[in-house]
């Protein structure tokens, strides 16, 4: 008998506590630690700026724990965000390119990229620099694609499928050119064979390559944004000088904004909106943006919604025309 | 002058000796736990570092690095765990030393040659920075290729009883690496639709159930093997001993050092080459892999001769050559400098700041050590029956932390038994781990080579670089073949008295 009653006692306690649970969490969030995912291994532009985020969140909205979860381009960590479960609404993730590209590659991928979300902030942005070696014969964009129409060029990456790999590919298919991607594992490795001259171009990340272009170790041909870049200045966007070379839609830029799954409650992505705001406000925030090249992003909600839907639609088309997958 | 009080100005704090000193141990003891990698240390001090000055930033990190690099060895020689992947090596003959009560000898061998070449990799970080720098910009794709075909003739030397075996268990270590994403067309390869496999393998549960499982296994199965009374006690390494292995020990170091100058390589691939360099050269080469101690000190003074070598491209190019000095060159950005050239003409002093704390960091490691030897050596006496769960613990917990990944935990178990089944069917593990770890690194070197030279072979000799290492390759491979025969020819008329069961694989 005292079994059975002692079991009947437990059931009402939890038929009593689930509603609490729930009511507690709409009303006041965060009330637990907020997770924030890094789907990349640790050491990327990703994961030192969302350190950086998470200590800045933190003054705000208490302890915000960062945790690395790589794997398959990202897609690893967004397939399991998507899943929703415990905790969830405490779980926010850094997403980048590799969310709009991911579903390009992985066709069995678990989620939607665009319905699956809650759309918190753009952060950042960073543009691609279309860059050549300091030994290459090419000095502007026209006269590189007027070579590449004769002689078959090679570009690097880092790695099939990363927005410097679709950036190259989307410069194929508006020129009409023949050009060869050579991956590589990581910025790290490719560069190498970009300073030595082993591969042609490059439309690398900026702060990969800011410091050679400085010190005169590769030529900046043009930038991916639409405008010009003030770490760059006297270096044009490709939509600009290349628009008579079919270039005039060209922008490619890295983004990065925090994401979290459609369970998580209004309140809070409103909580963690008006924390963004603060942060991206803070002097060390901007100069540690200034540092790595980018500039702050400003979409937020269904804004960053449609840019990041946009960003798909261009990767399927590019994929489509590379004939990737 | 003034430069040079500066410069002592910047680096003479007490916050500076204080991060070295406590990076240096965090490193050695999250290196030495299984699972635990000096890289997530790195990364998860990384935002403690934001509000430090920027040398002692960097020194707490690169502090974290370089214990974590011997660190690694610890549990390797103790319990047949790696700490690291770079320890896998060290474990080779640590663990047999520990099994014939010699673990202290052993430990404190790899803390000398850890030391050692230390010293020798940061003596050539700040003389020969810029002139390294321009060797690892010369090291393209096809340079890349040959190195690692050299590096790959090195499995006979580590294959154990039988070269034949040795060449079928790298194989299947390349089958296993090939699992996941096509690095030239993003197709996916041997996954089967399974979601977890779709980038690759990850390397770090491969590494701990492939060592650590398979003691366990045997432990419960033959539960009456005596417990091997170790350790602590055990006599400490002689001067005689260490001055036996010096010249292995330099010569360790400078493999260390042209491997970790070169971007993508990486500490595992050094201690092997080291490792395998020393039993070619050693008159007790027939000892190797049974308790040598200038194994350990061969495959540690490979692996931290990488650790100040690594710092060569970072500072110089401002390229990281693997994920630790990515994150290190990420602490670099959040205090607004960013390394390669441009950082030694503005920010000399703070440079050579580093450079001196980098230099203690390496007498550090030697106090620090020294200290945990003694307390880690205890880990030795501790009966199985109660040592073996500990660390199956540790491995589950290790297999999980890296990707935070259940499936991990799964693969883990699995490596466990293929491990197992390896040590049972007289396959060594070793030729398998490198086949794993050189395999993709052939593959996509082969491939981008042919990219960039547009499908023509004559890129693959196209210069000094690459006929060096051709000729080493075939130099290697004469001298491996050589000897493989010398050893048949001298096992053959008294094959019956010496041989083991599995050597001669005429009846196979």
């Amino acid at each position: 008998m005292p079994l059975t009653l002692k079991r009947a006692l437990r059931v009402l306690l939890l038929g009593a506590a689930l509603p609490l649970v729930s009511t507690v969490h709409a009303a006041d969030w965060p009330t637990d630690t907020v997770r924030l995912i890094v789907p990349y291994a640790p050491g990327g532009t990703t994961d030192v700026l969302s350190r950086k985020v998470a200590d800045l969140l933190q003054q705000q909205i208490g302890t915000v724990v960062v945790e690395n979860r790589p794997g398959a381009g990202s897609t690893m960590a967004t397939g399991q965000l998507a899943r929703g479960g415990r905790g969830s609404d405490h779980t926010i993730l850094m997403a980048s390119p590799g969310h709009t590209i991911g579903p390009v590659l992985y066709d069995n991928l678990p989620y939607d990229p665009v319905k699956d979300f809650r759309f918190i902030r753009n952060v950042i942005e960073i543009p691609n620099v279309m860059v050549v070696p300091a030994s290459s014969p090419y000095d502007s964009v026209q006269a590189f694609v007027e070579a590449a129409k004769t002689k078959e060029m090679t570009f690097s990456s880092s790695g099939v499928g990363s927005s410097i790999h679709m950036s190259g590919e989307l410069f194929k298919t508006m020129t009409g050119t023949q050009m060869t991607h050579v991956p590589f594992r990581g910025s790290g490795e490719a560069l190498p064979a970009l300073l030595s001259g082993d591969v042609d171009v490059s439309f690398d990340n900026m702060p990969a390559v800011l410091s050679h272009i400085k010190s005169g170790k590769l030529k900046a041909l043009a930038v991916t944004s639409r405008e010009p870049s003030p770490y760059l200045p006297g270096v044009e966007p490709l939509s600009k000088i290349g628009a008579d070379l079919g270039l005039g839609d060209f922008v490619t830029t890295a983004w990065f904004g925090l994401i979290a799954d459609d369970s998580m409650p209004e309140e809070a992505v409103e909580t963690l909106q008006a924390a963004l705001d603060k942060v991206m406000e803070d002097q060390s925030f901007k100069d540690f943006i200034a540092q790595i090249g980018g500039e702050a992003a400003s979409q937020e909600g269904d804004d960053f919604r449609d840019y990041v839907a946009q960003d798909v639609q261009r990767w399927q088309h590019v994929a489509g025309q590379a004939e990737l997958q | 002058m003034e430069g040079v009080s500066e410069v002592l100005n910047l680096f003479l704090s007490l916050d500076n000796f204080m991060a070295i000193g406590i990076g240096v141990l965090i490193g050695v003891v999250v290196g030495a736990i299984p699972g635990l990698t000096a890289t997530m240390a790195v990364a998860l001090a990384l935002p403690f570092t934001f509000s430090l000055e920027p040398v002692t930033a960097i020194l707490l990190l690169v502090g974290i690095y370089k214990g974590g690099m011997y660190g690694g060895s610890i549990t390797a020689i103790l319990i047949h765990t790696p700490g690291s992947p770079a320890a896998a090596c060290t474990l080779l003959d640590g663990y047999p030393l520990t099994l014939q009560g010699k673990a202290k000898k052993a430990l404190q061998m790899a803390l000398y040659a850890s030391c050692i070449a230390d010293v020798l990799s940061n003596l050539a970080l700040i003389l020969f920075a810029s002139y390294l720098a321009k060797i690892a910009l010369n090291f393209g794709p096809p340079e890349f290729f040959w190195l690692i075909c050299f590096s790959l003739t090195i499995i006979v030397s580590i294959a154990g009883e039988s070269a034949i075996k040795g060449l079928i268990a790298a194989s299947l270590g390349v089958i296993v690496a090939s699992i996941g994403m096509d690095v030239v067309y993003g197709s996916q390869r041997l996954t089967f639709d399974n979601y977890n496999l779709m980038d690759r393998v990850s390397f770090v549960p491969l590494l701990i159930g492939l060592f650590a499982v398979p003691e366990v296994i045997d432990f419960y199965l033959k539960k009456a093997a005596p417990h091997v009374r170790a350790a602590s006690s055990g006599l400490g390494l002689t001067l005689k001993e260490l001055r036996a292995s010096l010249k292995t020990i330099v010569r360790g170091s400078l493999i260390g050092v042209i491997i970790g100058a070169i971007p993508g390589t990486g500490a595992t691939a050094a201690s092997f080459i080291s490792y395998s360099e020393a039993k070619r050269r050693s008159p007790n080469r027939q000892n190797f892999g049974k308790g040598e101690l200038e194994g350990v000190a061969a495959a540690e003074s490979g692996n931290n001769g990488v650790a100040g070598a690594t710092l060569i491209p970072l500072l110089s190019l401002g390229i990281p050559g693997d994920v630790i000095t990515a994150i290190i060159l990420g602490a670099f950005m959040i205090h607004g400098l960013t390394p390669g050239p441009v950082l030694f003409q503005e920010n000399l002093t703070l440079i050579y700041a580093l450079f001196c704390g980098i230099m203690l960091s390496s007498a550090v490691l030697l106090f620090v050590g020294h200290g945990v030897i003694r307390y880690f050596s205890l880990v030795a006496d501790i009966p199985k029956a109660i040592l073996l769960p500990i660390v199956l613990m540790f491995c589950v917990y290790g297999a999980f932390a890296v990707n935070n990944s259940v499936f991990d935990i799964g693969l883990m178990l699995f490596f466990g038994v293929v491990g197992y089944l390896f040590n049972r069917t007289g396959f060594a593990t070793a030729p398998f781990l490198l086949g794993f770890i050189l395999g993709p690194m052939f593959e996509d070197n082969l491939r981008r080579t042919l990219l960039i030279g547009r499908g023509d072979p004559a890129i693959f000799f196209r210069g000094p670089i690459t006929w060096l290492f051709v000729a080493l390759t075939a130099l290697s491979l004469f001298f491996a073949v050589r000897r493989y025969w010398q050893e048949r020819i001298a096992a053959r008329p008294d094959a019956a008295p010496r041989a083991h069961p599995g050597t001669g694989d005429s009846g196979r």
